[in-house]
């Protein structure tokens, strides 16, 4: 059975009579990448702030590697949304620090900076100051200031904001590295295709409440349409009309979305094989997570 | 612990370094420096302009003494004084510059009291007239030189010697009139530094607050230690930031002006009553604690270094109160108000420091303001530390009164 490496259980927070997070339970397992998603506004910071103990919670219980977040602060990594270094310092020093603060001893802390800074491509920059660097290299450090004391739990908060795509490519595999190390990571980011790639499971916030909860392909699949993709030889709709349980067909660009209603895909592809049509591709079509966000946290807008 | 160490080092060592807080810290010895050299200069060139215009090349006063009492000199003064026989022959010697002035006194001095000095020089001379001590001793000595009784004649040269006894029964200090006055003075400077080593502290405090709340980089901080602890640590370090600054402005004036002043200036109270030195002593740190913690707190309200140093003004007000109500202290240190401002922590450090040397202040306002000082700081440093933490994760806008009283009760 997979550890539970982070349990938020009931957790309550409200700002006077603003409630930023409202009975929110969810667990991140260890060893994966969970993503926690939501709009502006949603909890999400004073989620993360409350796990880390820089806030307390109203009510509820959150457990990080099974303790108080104060006790396994050396043991969680961080990259706050609202981050920044220390301008004047060099950057080796800065990640020194940092590292220091975690509880790592000096040495540790500069061995563990040197090997992720190398990582990065930002060896060179050392003995530099932190303010001589670009947004893009400044991102990466901070990056680097929550791996300095090699923590096993990750809390990245829009990791990916404010760099260019092939940094995005490599801090993502960063990310998958990490996974791979047997670290647990939990995600909050706005760019949806990223959070597809990396997640394995996600809990979607809206208005402090956990609207979605669960393996990002279990979340996929149920709100998937009940069609297929099909593209044929000739691209026209020809070959596939009059099958029964075929309620609706629609081009899509070169393929043709086909909707069911009382078949199901694997009958339907029999039922083109058997009619000899020349089948080039065939998928049951999915929907992308960044509709099921806006598809969910529109409803929850529309209800109130 | 740890951590409040590794902090308070960390911000010793940036900012020691800052060139703002070296050319802040030799600024003054340097200005001192400048202001010696200048007066050394002019002082020495100023001084010599005014011995020849006083004394010109020799130092002798002619006297014309027609009312007799002047003569024959007594012999402690022949040197200085030549006697004339008449105005014409003294002038004469003014004239051949032999003589620097000539003192007439005519025949019904004692009666009237009047002399005549005339005189090649400006109208700075009668003030030197006035004022010389020479002069008058010359003029008493031979008034007296009929008393047989030595004691009584340097008596009436130098009349009384006073010391004054309060009613309310307070004694000066032992050790005559110095001692009691350094035995003011020194506890005094000690509560004038102990406000500017709070300006000098808390300023950096707030910068070092403000800058890590706008580069964003308190959150990341604050994942790892807790806010007490990064307050505590600021405290510390800064604190000894402020006080290595005062140290170097001190030292380097005592060194300017000579540390034998320095020294007996402290020596002296020091053993006239140590235990005004030591209280001084616990006062000042208990002092110091209160307000950093207050102002790096109230400090990190502010959206940028400019309105946390507003914010934090008000408790540098209150710092300087005792120093305001200085008058008070000197005619009654033991009245109402100075005993409440004894009391109340925020001014009990420096009300404390400027009343012991004073005064024998009852052991009840001592043990009294000691004990709110000690069950005060545990309560700043908590609500301290909880507005700390609130402050600086608010980016951009400064919380209002009643919200902070809303998210003191929250937090």
């Amino acid at each position: 059975m997979t550890r539970i490496v982070l349990q938020v259980e009931n957790l309550t927070k409200s700002y006077g009579s603003f409630t930023a997070v409202d009975d929110l339970s969810f667990a991140v397992h260890s060893g994966e990448i969970f993503g926690l998603l939501g709009p502006n506004g949603a909890g999400k910071t004073t989620t993360i702030r409350i796990m880390m103990d820089i806030f307390k919670a109203d009510s509820g219980e959150v457990q990080v590697l099974g303790e108080h977040p104060a006790a396994v602060r050396a043991r969680v990594g961080y990259l706050p949304e609202e981050r920044g270094l220390y301008k004047d310092l060099k950057v080796m020093d800065a990640l020194v620090y940092l590292g220091r603060l975690k509880g790592t001893d000096e040495a540790t802390a500069r061995r563990n900076a040197t090997a992720w800074l190398e990582r990065v491509e930002l060896q060179d920059w050392g003995k530099h100051k932190v303010k001589d660097l670009s947004r893009g290299m400044q991102q990466k450090v901070q990056f680097v200031a929550g791996l300095v004391h090699d923590p096993e739990l990750l809390i990245l908060d829009e990791p990916f904001q404010g760099l260019d795509p092939v940094n995005v490519e490599m801090i993502k595999n960063l990310i998958r590295e990490l996974q791979a190390a047997g670290k647990t990571i939990v995600l909050s980011a706005h760019q949806m295709n990223l959070v597809e790639e990396l997640c394995d499971r996600i809990v979607l916030i809206s208005r402090g409440k956990a609207v979605l909860y669960g393996l990002l392909a279990d979340i996929k699949r149920e709100f998937a349409p009940h069609a297929v993709r099909v593209k044929t030889g000739n691209g026209t709709s020809g070959d596939v009309t009059g099958i029964p349980g075929v309620r609706e067909i629609r081009p899509t660009g070169e393929a043709l979305l086909l909707e069911l209603d009382g078949t199901t895909p694997q009958a339907l592809l029999a039922e083109l094989v058997r009619r000899g049509v020349d089948v080039q591709s065939f998928e049951v079509a999915s929907v992308p997570l960044n509709d099921i966000f806006v598809q969910v946290v529109g409803q929850g807008n529309d209800v109130t | 612990m740890d951590k409040v160490w590794l902090i308070a080092w960390h911000e010793y060592k940036i900012n020691v370094r800052r060139p703002g807080f070296i050319i802040m810290t030799l600024l003054i010895p340097l200005l001192g420096l400048v202001a010696l050299l200048i007066g050394a200069f002019f002082g020495g060139q100023a001084g010599e302009a005014l011995t020849n215009v006083f004394a010109g090349s020799n130092r002798t006063d002619a006297v014309v003494d027609m009312s007799e009492r002047f003569t024959p000199l007594l012999p402690e003064y022949a040197e200085r004084y030549r006697l004339f026989a008449d105005e014409e022959e003294g002038l004469a010697a003014v004239q051949a510059e032999t003589a620097r002035r000539l003192i007439v006194i005519p025949a019904d001095y004692v009666a009237s009291g009047r002399i005549r000095v005339l005189t090649n020089e400006g109208s700075f001379s009668s003030l030197d007239i006035e004022d010389s001590g020479s002069l008058r001793g010359f003029f008493i000595d031979h008034l007296a030189r009929d008393i047989p009784d030595a004691a009584l004649r340097a008596r009436l040269a130098d009349p009384f010697r006073a010391q004054v006894v309060s009613l309310s029964g307070e004694e000066q200090s032992a050790g005559g009139a110095l001692a009691s006055a350094l035995g003011f003075i020194v506890p005094y400077l000690l509560s004038i530094l102990l406000i500017v080593t709070i300006f000098v502290s808390s300023g950096y405090l707030l910068r070092s607050v403000s800058e890590e709340k706008t580069s964003r980089v308190i959150e990341i901080v604050l994942s790892s230690v807790t806010a007490q602890q990064l307050l505590a640590g600021k405290v510390i370090g800064l604190g000894a930031l402020g006080l290595t600054q005062v140290i170097v402005w001190v030292g380097s004036s005592f060194g300017l002006s000579g540390g034998i002043v320095a020294l007996l200036g402290v020596a002296v109270p020091l053993f006239a009553r140590p235990e005004v030195f030591v209280l001084a002593v616990v006062y000042y740190l208990l002092g110091f604690v209160v307000y950093a913690v207050l102002m790096g707190s109230v400090g990190a309200l502010g959206a940028d270094f400019h309105e946390s140093q507003q914010l934090a003004g008000v408790f540098s007000m209150m710092a300087s109160v005792p120093l305001m109500l200085a008058g008070v202290f000197f005619s009654n240190p033991n009245s109402g108000i100075i005993r409440f401002i004894s009391w109340f922590p925020l001014t009990a450090p420096t009300a404390m420091m400027l009343r012991l040397p004073m005064t024998e202040v009852p052991v009840i306002d001592i043990v009294g303001s000691l004990a709110t000082l000690l069950l005060t700081i545990p309560l700043i440093v908590w609500l301290g530390g909880k507005v700390f933490r609130l402050g600086l994760l608010m980016y951009g806008k400064r919380p209002k009164l009643l919200e902070i009283w809303r998210l003191l009760r929250e937090a």
